[in-house]
């Protein structure tokens, strides 16, 4: 799915923490706790039962009284990757064999799973249909990753257009994912084609504490359409059907409605302290992870 | 409205596959996307122009409908019910005769003519024949019996006037001959005709009806051009005539050989004519001719101009020998371009060239060889047996010295009974015997060119107190000395044949020269003068338009053709006019505009949404 080469090169990466959040087990991540690392963080007023051990005498000699020294806690961080696998996400244009979607999104969560783990983060994945693998940490995962990704693919309906769809909605799907999540890194990729919206799942996500990421993966087709004429479309989620004539001022109209929707995907993002990044399938994923995400702040 | 095809309603049913055609080409291409949410806004957007789109696929549908049944409207031969005066078979008996060519209705009458018989033409049902003739001097059918529209025009189209009168008894024998006469069929005969000089149409069998042309009748014309040697020279004389109803003034001109000779303004009072005369030209010009212009009302053209040819420049010898003869003296010295001797005795012989001619009034001679003579009363020169004084008219020959002279009355006692050869043939029979020899003796040893031999003694008969007598004189004079040896007429009608021998080559008045064949010379439908050329003389004839009947141009708006039925009173009838073209045709334009409309269709929506 993702050739050596573009995984060497991500090792090294981290994701960048927007904050702080409290970590399961001792990690390369500042925690908001206070722990005991080297790191001094704070002093406070010595109480009764506190580790005489910790008080710093030199203060107390200097001072006459006992404060304790409070050092940074080092933690892990979450890293949740939520890659939707619903039916839009496996739609692919006519005359292609495999669906550059779903395959984009594979690699991007390949790409993002591999760079958690190498930084010693514990990476949890899950797809739309409640597939879930980890918690895990280290680089050893990343085949696990890879087999959990492939036998998502091959869980895929194999008829086209699919007729079984079990992927939740996505905001049934991360309203639930959020009751048991651990706070952390939140990176959702999906193309957020969901008739019930997306908005309630992010705000369910936000209040886990969960710093949302998104990546929104939409194709070149979805893009830019190359269809014209007078067509009957049919939503390949809800089987609806929408009769449309197709000429040169339509596709215009449907470019100016598809900036509009993913601004306001953008913006919801941001207004939640997230980050939003929009690729194409056209585009090399190395282009997108090392150079568009570096550049965006997502990781370093 | 009736139709003649039904079953061709049949074709109707084509309008199921062109439905089911509408329908599956509506069908539209089904499109999987991943998702419609994106797309519903574009549709809502659209809904506006969705009546429109609807209405469009629907004017589409039903242009092609309304294609579809014109066609077979067209198909099933609708025809309406025309009330039409004329069905059945036609026979239109075009008036081709000079006078049509009056302008006094645009172009000219035969063209007005041309647009009725058009008119018949169009009217013409599907059932219906006709046969066009064209009525002129020889009237012919253009046409045989057809219903084809493009034939009949097209042979209408080639018609052309001609400038003879019209044989109206020819063209109606011609009509009932095609099937006029039968009064059983519904053979209905159309007279196109100014009614001028047409007035024996009453003689038209079965359904007849006419249709007039012509408004005017206003004509000033030459009537007369002709050329006599007088004392002082040649002397032309010119009438011209006016038919009209109002007094003319005209300018009258003479030319000889294209140079001006006289002109003269002719005052001409309304339906009298007015004689000018031009005196002392050259008598050695060839031809002359006479035009009139400036008329304020002169409707025929073609009269306006008239030829003459001075064919009497050699001037003829005749030797007259009698004891005196007041009658013949007199006829003989008014005759152009013949110097008569006149004698009691007889010349002695040998000490003169020969004359062209002898007239011997009972006085015998010694005549030189292939003498032309002219024998009046009992000559030496045949034995006789007898008198008779019964000289009751029975027959006259045809024969040249006879033309226009009428023999009928002419008396006579102690005729001789003369024993002449066998060339002299009797032309003038009467109870008693011959009255009138003529003949020509031909041979080597011809003793005698042409003779006439009248066996009486003038003063013994009436002949002299007769009209005859004159013309009789002049006749025998042209025939026996004929000027320039060629005998040819010196004016000639058009369309007339004139008589030459094989081989003569005739200068056309165009210029054209043409070699006359065995049936003589008939190519003279064009006015003017005509020169001819034989065994190295020339000669020329004039062909005049010059004809008083036709140049009476008056239109008869009130002309009786057949035997009892009026213009008014033909009993209307039907004529089944078939209106496919006209549908056909609706179809091929309703066609077009679908076709249009289909291909304009799009960039029509692209505009109105840019502009919104």
């Amino acid at each position: 799915m993702l050739s050596e080469t573009i995984l060497r090169s991500l090792s090294g990466l981290q994701f960048v923490q927007p904050h702080r959040r409290p970590g399961t087990t001792i990690g390369e991540r500042r925690s908001p706790r206070r722990g005991r690392s080297v790191e001094f963080a704070d002093y406070r007023d010595y109480t009764p039962g506190d580790d005489p051990r910790r008080v710093d005498w030199n203060i107390y000699a200097r001072l006459e009284r006992p404060y304790i020294k409070l050092y940074e806690d080092e933690q892990d961080l979450a890293v949740h990757v939520l890659v939707d696998a619903s039916p839009s996400m496996q739609w692919r244009n006519d005359t292609a064999q495999t669906s550059a979607k779903w395959e984009r999104a594979a690699q991007l969560a390949i790409a993002m799973c591999y760079i958690a783990l190498s930084s010693g983060d514990r990476l949890i994945i899950e797809t739309s249909t409640r597939d879930r693998f980890g918690p895990r940490r280290g680089v050893a995962a990343t085949s696990g990753v890879i087999e959990f990704l492939e036998r998502a693919t091959l869980n895929i309906d194999p008829d086209y257009p699919p007729v079984n769809n079990l992927s939740l909605p996505l905001n049934t799907w991360w309203k639930r994912y959020a009751l048991d999540a651990r706070p952390g890194l939140c990176i959702i990729i999906s193309d957020f084609l969901d008739a019930d919206g997306y908005t309630e799942g992010l705000n369910a996500l936000g209040s886990s504490r969960l710093d949302i990421n998104v990546l929104h993966t939409l194709s070149a087709d979805e893009l830019d359409p190359e269809f014209a004429g007078d067509l009957r479309l049919r939503d390949i989620e809800t089987s609806a059907m929408q009769d449309v004539s197709l000429d040169d001022a339509a596709l215009n109209q449907y470019r100016q409605r598809l900036n509009r929707w993913t601004g306001e995907i953008a913006e919801s993002c941001r207004r939640r302290g997230g980050k939003y990044h929009l690729t194409d399938t056209g585009d090399p994923v190395e282009k997108v992870v090392l150079r568009d995400l570096r550049r965006e702040g997502w990781i370093n | 409205m009736s139709v003649l095809n039904p079953i061709a309603l049949l074709f109707a049913l084509l309008a199921i596959p062109i439905i089911l055609l509408y329908l599956l080409r509506l069908q539209r291409r089904e499109q999987t996307v991943s998702s419609t949410l994106l797309w519903q806004q574009v549709v809502l957007d659209r809904e506006a122009n969705t009546l429109w789109q609807r209405l469009r696929r629907n004017l589409l549908l039903v242009l092609q409908l309304l294609t579809l049944a014109f066609l077979v409207f067209a198909l099933i031969r609708p025809y309406l019910n025309m009330p039409a005066t004329l069905s059945g078979q036609l026979i239109v008996l075009l008036d081709g005769s000079a006078s049509m060519q009056a302008t006094d209705v645009s172009p000219s009458r035969f063209e007005a003519a041309k647009v009725q018989v058009r008119r018949l033409i169009d009217e013409l049902g599907p059932n219906n024949e006709m046969t066009i003739v064209l009525v002129d001097g020889s009237p012919h059918a253009l046409t045989g019996s057809t219903n084809s529209k493009s034939e009949l025009n097209a042979a209408l189209d080639a018609a052309l006037p001609s400038l003879t009168p019209a044989n109206w008894s020819a063209a109606i024998a011609l009509a009932a001959a095609t099937g006029g006469g039968d009064a059983n069929t519904s053979a209905t005969t159309v007279v196109v005709s100014d009614g001028a000089n047409a007035d024996d149409l009453r003689l038209i069998t079965g359904n007849a009806r006419y249709i007039p042309i012509g408004s005017s009748g206003e004509n000033v014309a030459i009537s007369t051009l002709s050329l006599r040697r007088t004392t002082r020279g040649m002397a032309a004389f010119v009438r011209v005539t006016n038919t009209g109803s109002s007094a003319e003034r005209v300018l009258a001109s003479l030319r000889a050989d294209g140079v001006l000779l006289d002109a003269r303004t002719l005052d001409v009072p309304a339906g009298q004519s007015t004689g000018w005369t031009v005196n002392g030209f050259d008598p050695q010009l060839t031809a002359v001719h006479a035009t009139i212009d400036r008329a304020t009302n002169n409707k025929l053209p073609l009269d306006d101009v008239a030829y003459a040819v001075n064919t009497n420049n050699a001037t003829r010898r005749a030797l007259l020998l009698t004891r005196g003869n007041r009658f013949l003296e007199q006829a003989l010295s008014v005759l152009p371009n013949l110097q008569v001797t006149r004698a009691i005795t007889p010349p002695v012989a040998g000490d003169l060239k020969p004359y062209d001619l002898y007239v011997l009034d009972g006085i015998s001679m010694t005549l030189p060889p292939r003498a032309n003579v002219m024998f009046i009363g009992a000559q030496s020169v045949f034995t006789t047996s007898g008198i008779f004084s019964n000289t009751a008219f029975v027959r006259a020959e045809p024969h040249p010295v006879l033309q226009s002279a009428n023999f009928r009355n002419v008396n006579a006692v102690d005729v001789s009974r003369v024993n002449v050869p066998s060339w002299l043939k009797p032309v003038v029979e009467s109870q008693g015997g011959p009255l009138l020899f003529a003949g020509e003796q031909t041979g080597e040893n011809a003793r005698f060119g042409r003779v006439v031999l009248i066996p009486f003694e003038l003063r013994r008969s009436d002949l002299p107190l007769q009209i005859a007598f004159p013309i009789l004189i002049v006749n025998s004079v042209e025939w026996l000395s004929p000027p320039q040896g060629l005998s040819i007429p010196t004016n000639v009608k058009p369309g007339e044949v004139v008589p030459l021998p094989q081989g003569t080559i005739v200068q056309l008045p165009s210029g054209n020269r043409v070699a006359v064949d065995q049936r003589g010379f008939a190519l003279t439908n064009e006015v003017g003068v005509y020169r001819v050329q034989v065994n190295d003389t020339t000669s020329a004839f004039a062909v005049n338009f010059a004809h008083a009947a036709e140049s009476q141009i008056t239109p008869n708006p009130q002309l009786a053709v057949g035997g009892s039925a009026p213009v008014s009173e033909v009993k209307p009838q039907f004529s089944q006019r078939e209106v496919w073209s006209w549908l056909a045709l609706l179809a091929l334009v309703l066609l077009v505009i679908e076709w249009w409309i289909y291909q304009r269709g799009v960039p029509v929506l692209q505009r109105q949404r840019r502009s919104s």
